[in-house]
C-alpha cells in the first residue's frame, strides 16, 4: 500500500444525505436553543449520536433540563428515517461513514488489487488452527509463567531494600526526633515495613505479568486466544473472552476482576468476575508451598497441581451453576470481535500498558495495605505490653472464631488467626503463622553496622544490578537446554516446617490448604469488586466463597477422618 | 461501497464454505446486534469472506472491508448472505 498526498486535517465533516442531514438540521436547530447542552456538546455531534440511539448520550442528555423533550424529538425523527430507509438509523450512518472512509483512501490509497491472504491470514491458520489452536495457546502461557517466575530476584531485592535501607533511614529520621525505642519505632519496623515488604514483594512478579500479557495484547495474540477457547468456555457456560481474566487470575484476582471489562454482557463479566479468585492467584501459592514443603516433602509438586487444578474444576462447578441459577438467562452476548492484524509489540505501547495497570495495582495496594499492616501492629499490641500473642486483642478474636473452624480441622486460635490476616493478602498467612509459631521468627535484625545514606544508596544499585543480571540469565534458561541458573537453594524455613508438623496432621494441612484455596479473597479483590460491580455483588462474591470454602475443606476433613487418615 | 444487493434467496453466514466471497445481506438480531455489526462495518451490501471455519460448532473468521472478524457460531448463524 502506497499513500499518496497528504490530507487536510481539518475536521471533515461527512455528508449523511439528504433525508438524514435534514434530520440532524432539525435536531441540530433544537439542540443549540438549550445551553447547558451546547457548553457541552457541540450540537450536531450530539445531533448525530442521538439518532444512532447512543444510550450513553441519550441518558447525559435525559439529565439535563430540556433534554427530555430533545430525546423525544429525536425518536420521532428515527421512526421517520426507518419509514424512508426501512432500516435504523445508525445502520444508515455507519454506512455513510464507511462510504465517506473509503471515498477517502481511495483517493491516497493504492492497493495491489489481487485479493489474496495476507500474512496474518497465514499466522491464523496456524495460530487458530483446530488442531495446533489450543497447544500453541498452552505453550505461550506456560512461556509467560516461566517468564514471570523470572521475576524472583527483584522481589528479593526489594526485601532487601526496604528491609535495610529504606527501614534505616526511618529509623534514623525516628532518633531525629528523638522517639526510638518507643513504639513509634516498633511500629515503624514490625507494622508499617513488615507490611509494606509484604506486599512489595509481589509488585515485581505483577510487572512481569503485566509486561508478558501486554506483549501478547500488543502483538495481536490476546484476541486469538479468546476465538481459540470460545467453544470451552460456552460449554461451560462462560464466554471466549471470559478466558482471559481467568488466566490473569493466576497471577492476582484484581486484575483478573478488572479484566472482565472486555465483556460487553453484564452476567458474562459478573460470572467470570465471581469464579476469578478461584484461579489460585500468586499469593497462594508461599501458602501452598510450605504445607507442600511440611507434608508433602517427597512430591510438593503434585500436591501444589493439585490444588491448582482443584480451584479450576470449582471455577467450573460454580460458573456453572451460576449460570444457571443466580445469573441465569440474559441475553447471550454474541461473540462479535475484531482480529487485529499481528504486529510487532512496540516497547513503548507495552511499557504504557504495563504502567497504567501496574501503578493502578501500586497505588490500591499500598495504601490498603498500609492501613490495615498499621491496625494489625496495634491489634496485635493491645493490651499495651502484651507479651505473647495470644492475649493481644488479635489472639483474642481468633480465639473466638476457632470453633467455627474445629469442624475442618483447624480449631486452634493460631490457625484462626493466620487466615484472618489472610484477609490482607493470602501470602500474608505464612508470615503470621512464622511469627506465632516460631518465638522471635524475625531474624534478629543484621548486625547494625552504622550505614551512611551513600552507602545504602550504592547498596540498593548494586542490588538492583545483581538481581537485573539474574533476571536476565534465568529468562535465558527458559529456552531448553540453556541452564545459566547456579543450584537453587532452598529457602531455611526449617524451624517453622518442624513447627507445624508437630501440630499438624497431613489430613488438616490438606483441608487448611483447600480453605486457603477457596476462602475469601484477599480485601484487595474485595475492593475491586466492589468497585466494578457494587458492595451487594462484593458481599456475595465473599460470602459464597467462604461457604464453599468451609463446606469443601469440613467434607475433606470429615471424610478423611472416617477413611482413617 | 454498497453495490446494489442482489436478488437471490440468502443464506446463512455459517452455511458458507471457507475461501468463498459473499455479500452480506441482513441479520437477523436485535437492535444491539446490528448496532454491533455496522459498528464493525457489515453493512448491507457489503463483500466478505469467510477465512476460516475450522472448530465445528465454534467461531468463525472472515474478512470485511480490510479487517478481520471472529464471529461465533450461533452470530454466524443469524447473519444471512448471497454467495458471489
Amino acid at each position: 500500500m502506497a499513500v499518496e498526498g497528504a490530507v487536510s486535517n481539518r475536521s471533515a465533516i461527512i455528508d449523511y444525505g439528504r433525508d438524514l442531514e435534514k434530520e440532524i438540521a432539525t435536531l441540530e436547530g433544537s439542540i443549540s436553543k438549550i445551553e447547558a447542552l451546547t457548553a457541552r456538546y457541540p450540537a450536531r455531534w450530539l445531533a448525530v449520536k442521538l439518532l444512532e440511539n447512543d444510550s450513553d448520550v441519550k441518558e447525559k442528555v435525559r439529565a439535563i433540563d430540556g433534554g427530555v423533550e430533545i430525546i423525544r424529538q429525536a425518536e420521532t425523527s428515527m421512526a421517520h428515517l426507518r419509514s424512508i430507509f426501512g432500516d435504523e438509523a445508525e445502520t444508515v450512518i455507519a454506512d455513510r461513514r464507511y462510504g465517506f472512509i473509503s471515498g477517502v483512501a481511495k483517493k491516497v490509497l493504492r492497493k495491489p488489487a489481487i485479493d489474496r491472504l495476507t500474512s496474518s491470514d497465514k499466522i491464523d491458520n496456524i495460530v487458530t488452527n483446530r488442531v495446533l489452536g489450543i497447544p500453541i495457546f498452552l505453550i505461550s502461557m506456560w512461556l509467560v509463567f516461566q517468564f514471570v517466575a523470572c521475576s524472583g530476584p527483584y522481589s528479593d531485592w526489594l526485601d532487601g531494600v526496604l528491609a535495610g535501607p529504606i527501614c534505616r533511614w526511618g529509623i534514623t529520621i525516628i532518633k531525629l526526633i528523638s522517639l526510638d525505642g518507643t513504639w513509634v519505632e516498633s511500629l515503624w519496623v514490625d507494622g508499617i515495613i513488615a507490611g509494606f515488604a509484604g506486599v512489595m514483594v509481589f509488585v515485581p512478579l505483577l510487572f512481569f505479568l503485566y509486561f508478558a500479557l501486554a506483549i501478547l495484547e500488543d502483538c495481536g495474540y490476546m484476541a486469538r486466544i479468546a476465538f481459540v477457547m470460545d467453544r470451552l468456555m460456552k460449554a461451560i457456560g462462560l464466554h471466549g473472552k471470559s478466558f482471559l481474566p481467568m488466566i490473569i487470575g493466576f497471577g492476582c484476582t484484581v486484575p483478573a476482576i478488572y479484566a472482565t471489562r472486555t465483556m460487553r454482557e453484564w452476567k458474562d463479566r459478573i460470572v467470570t468476575a465471581q469464579v476469578a479468585s478461584l484461579m489460585s492467584c500468586g499469593a497462594r501459592l508461599p501458602v501452598y508451598t510450605l504445607f507442600a514443603a511440611v507434608f508433602f516433602a517427597d512430591n510438593p509438586g503434585t500436591f501444589i497441581l493439585a490444588l491448582y487444578l482443584f480451584g479450576i474444576f470449582w471455577a467450573i462447578v460454580i460458573a456453572k451453576l451460576f449460570r444457571s441459577t443466580v445469573f441465569a438467562g440474559g441475553e447471550k452476548a454474541p461473540f462479535v470481535m475484531e482480529l487485529p492484524p499481528y504486529r510487532m509489540p512496540t516497547l513503548k505501547g507495552v511499557l504504557i500498558h504495563v504502567w497504567e495497570r501496574g501503578a493502578f495495582f501500586f497505588q490500591k495496594a499500598v495504601t490498603i495495605i498500609m492501613a490495615v499492616s498499621i491496625i494489625l501492629f496495634f491489634l496485635l499490641n493491645i493490651p499495651w505490653g502484651v507479651s505473647d500473642m495470644r492475649d493481644s486483642l488479635f489472639g483474642k478474636v481468633s480465639a473466638t472464631i476457632a470453633p467455627v473452624l474445629a469442624p475442618m480441622g483447624c480449631g486452634n486460635w493460631e490457625a484462626a488467626g493466620s487466615l484472618l490476616t489472610g484477609f490482607i493478602a493470602k501470602e500474608v498467612v505464612v508470615g503470621t503463622m512464622g511469627e506465632i509459631y516460631v518465638a522471635g521468627a524475625q531474624e534478629e535484625a543484621e548486625v547494625e553496622e552504622p550505614t551512611n545514606f551513600f552507602q545504602d544508596l550504592g547498596e540498593i544499585l548494586v542490588g538492583f544490578w545483581d538481581a537485573t543480571v539474574d533476571t536476565v540469565k534465568s529468562i535465558v534458561s527458559i529456552i531448553p537446554g540453556v541452564n545459566l541458573m547456579d543450584g537453587e537453594e532452598e529457602e531455611e524455613v526449617t524451624r517453622l516446617v518442624a513447627a507445624l508438623r508437630e501440630r499438624y496432621t497431613p489430613l488438616q494441612a490438606v483441608a487448611f490448604s483447600v480453605f486457603v484455596l477457596l476462602y475469601i479473597p484477599c480485601m484487595v479483590a474485595v475492593a475491586a469488586f466492589r468497585s466494578e460491580f457494587g458492595t451487594k455483588w462484593a458481599l456475595f462474591n465473599a460470602v459464597y466463597l467462604t461457604a464453599l470454602g468451609w463446606i469443601v475443606s469440613t467434607l475433606i476433613y470429615q471424610v478423611g477422618l472416617l477413611l482413617g487418615f | 461501497m454498497a453495490d446494489k444487493i442482489r436478488e437471490e434467496i440468502p443464506i446463512q453466514l455459517s452455511m458458507v464454505a471457507p475461501g468463498q466471497d459473499v455479500q452480506f445481506v441482513a441479520v437477523h438480531g436485535g437492535w444491539g446486534i446490528r448496532r454491533r455489526l455496522a459498528e464493525m462495518g457489515l453493512n448491507p451490501g457489503v463483500k466478505m469472506k469467510v477465512i476460516q471455519a475450522d472448530f465445528q460448532g465454534g467461531p468463525i473468521i472472515v474478512a470485511v472491508r480490510d479487517s478481520r472478524l471472529a464471529l461465533g457460531r450461533r452470530m454466524a448463524h443469524k447473519i444471512m448472505v448471497n454467495t458471489i
